[in-house]
């Protein structure tokens, strides 16, 4: 218990089970609905995998402004490679590209000394313009034979009456919790965060740890542009904008300290679901889909106040 | 002739256009603790940071063990034996006291061939370490070191650093922050230490304290290095002299 309260992601529990019972309350009927819950629980999943890959590079004090559209280019590559390369090798030559930004990014803002904000803003109209350009902003689809292959129902298939992609996340999460708390590298994500200069002291590579981070926070955005689009495998040039904003707050509302050092990847999980638990009781009560965005924002900002206020407590110095 | 273990040369450093060391030469041997000491400002920390890998030096070489060094980083340095106690930096305040010990060599156990953290053995020496400099029982080995007091935290470093030591240690005011009692117990481990073989190097303010402990004083003023003299030679009057007069140079070092 003691554990759980000083941990990052205590926020975002208090968060969800807040949530929960509020939309039983307000609308009990379009809420715990089968279709409303399958749609949160898919698309938490997709945005939890977003959110967990921002939420490490936000331990290490930068930030990724370019996931949304990397999960957009890694989706579309996948399609759009998939008669060249098969599926299997359409998802690893996307998986591929996707780390090489990363690597691309993080090596600009370690040997470059820039602000990460700056470049992978810069990452993010780049990436954006080379889907635009590829697809000569036509949609894309699929043949039923690809549709219907192994490889693409594995990620984008059911699974005992779930979606895969909600047992990929939780794969991927139990794996990034390993890594992050209990490895030398986890170890060193960490000390980054804290003070780099402390860990550069200490023989840390500190410029290394960033553009591993960088790069496994593209990798997962492509990751989970690749199981979206295997369960729709039709491509659209705006697939995953403004995604980069709703996985950072997700990270952020999960707890995760833009002053770096601290965080939590389940957190991270629960901030997306919080975040899409919104998007689908709106539509649930039939509001105009665009006060989402308003929403998220209330909902990030609240949030903010309220971790700053229980990392206070816990006795955080932020 | 046997060479010096760690040997400067016309070292000259600048922090943009700012000069912060200029022109220093001085010899460390093995088995010697060095005292370092000078105003303010004079350029001590960033000496050592050159020779602990942090800085790399705008011009002039730095040899270790007979070996130019071409590469400055602080993993290299620890990798030559050099372990730092650092004046500002070394800890990470949202890490526990456990993973800050061994930040950046953590042992690990492996589970199914994967490395995982060895955490029982990072908190018992930790934790063995922690109370032999010291630490009170309301201190466990899992706190962050956020929460610690300035002694607290020095007494981490200090720790870890002669939990570590190997051929040099390098002690940027170690008695910062600590008790009269702590105090003591540290000039005591800088002395075992060079009596181990290790070299020492010992920054501080308090001239009348190394010069009782060291073998030789290197005074530093303004980026240059003033006097390098045998505490066998120069008093701690003499030397305290040539600090509050801010270096006319003097030459000491008897043997060639
Ligand atoms: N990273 C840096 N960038 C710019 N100037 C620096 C930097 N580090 C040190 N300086 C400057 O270099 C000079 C020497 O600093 P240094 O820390 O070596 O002094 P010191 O002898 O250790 O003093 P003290 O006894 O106060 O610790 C100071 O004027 C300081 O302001
Ligand atoms: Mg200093």
């Amino acid at each position: 218990m003691k554990h759980l309260v000083k941990g990052q992601g205590f926020g975002a529990v208090i968060g969800v089970v807040l949530m929960l019972a509020v939309f039983s309350l307000i609308d009990a009927s379009g809420w715990w609905t089968a279709q409303t819950m399958s749609n949160v629980i898919h698309y938490t999943a997709i945005l939890g995998i977003l959110a967990m890959g921002q939420a490490l590079v936000i331990m290490t004090k930068e930030i990724d402004l370019s996931v949304g559209s990397v999960y957009g280019l890694a989706g579309i590559a996948f399609i759009m490679l998939q008669p060249a390369l098969g599926v299997a090798g359409a998802i690893l030559a996307a998986l591929m590209i996707a780390a090489a930004i990363g690597v691309l990014q993080g090596y600009a803002v370690v040997r470059g000394g820039l602000p990460s904000m700056i470049v992978t803003l810069g990452g993010l109209f780049t990436v954006r313009g080379i889907i635009y350009v590829w697809t000569g902003g036509s949609v894309k689809a699929f043949p039923e034979e690809a549709r219907n292959a192994f490889v693409t129902r594995l990620f984008g298939g059911e699974i005992l009456g779930l979606e895969a992609a909600v047992f990929w996340m939780l794969a991927v999460a139990a794996m990034l919790n390993l890594v992050l708390w209990a490895t030398r590298f986890g170890n060193h994500v960490l000390a980054t965060g804290g003070s780099a200069e402390s860990a550069d002291s200490r023989g840390v590579l500190t410029g290394r740890v960033k553009i591993v981070t960088f790069m496994l926070c593209s990798v997962l955005a492509g990751f989970a542009g690749i199981l979206t689009l295997a369960d729709q495998p039709q491509t659209h040039v705006t697939i995953g904008d403004l995604m980069e904003l709703e996985a950072i707050s997700a990270a952020v509302i999960g707890g995760c300290l833009l002053s770096g050092g601290r965080g939590s990847l389940t957190g991270a999980v629960l901030g997306a679901f919080i975040i899409t638990s919104f998007r689908y009781e709106l539509i649930a009560l039939g509001a105009p889909s665009s006060w989402f965005i308003t929403f998220v924002g209330v909902v990030l900002i609240v949030a903010v106040i309220f971790n700053q206020k229980l990392a206070r407590m816990a006795g955080h110095s932020v | 002739m046997a060479h010096p273990l760690i040997s400067v040369k016309n070292l000259d450093l600048y922090f943009g256009a700012f000069h912060a060391l200029k022109d220093v030469s001085v010899d460390f041997d093995a088995g010697e603790l060095v005292g370092l000491v000078g105003d303010n400002g004079a350029g001590k920390t960033t000496l050592i940071r050159v020779l602990c890998g942090i800085h790399k030096p705008t011009k002039g070489e730095v040899w270790f063990d007979g070996a130019r060094v071409k590469e400055f980083h602080p993993k290299l340095a620890i990798d030559n034996g050099i372990e730092t106690i650092q004046q500002s930096v070394g800890l990470c305040d949202n890490l526990s006291i456990a993973r800050n010990f061994y930040l950046g060599r953590e042992p690990v156990k492996k589970i199914l061939g994967i490395p995982f953290l060895d955490f029982a053995k990072m908190r018992g020496e930790s934790r063995k370490v922690i109370r032999e400099f010291g630490l009170r029982d309301n201190v466990s080995a899992d706190d962050e070191v956020e929460r610690l007091s300035g002694g607290e935290r020095q007494s981490v470093k200090i720790g870890r650093a002669v939990e570590f030591m190997n051929r040099v240690v390098i002690m940027d005011e170690p008695t910062n922050h600590l008790s009269v009692r702590e105090r003591e117990h540290v000039n005591e481990l800088a002395v075992q230490l060079k009596e181990q073989g290790l070299l020492v190097i010992y920054i501080t303010h308090d001239i009348f304290q190394v010069h009782k402990l060291a073998d030789r004083i290197v005074i530093m003023e303004n980026g240059e290095k003033v006097a390098d003299a045998k505490t066998t030679d120069m008093t701690a009057e003499e030397l305290e002299e040539v600090i509050r007069q801010g270096g006319r140079k003097v030459e000491k070092r008897g043997a060639a």
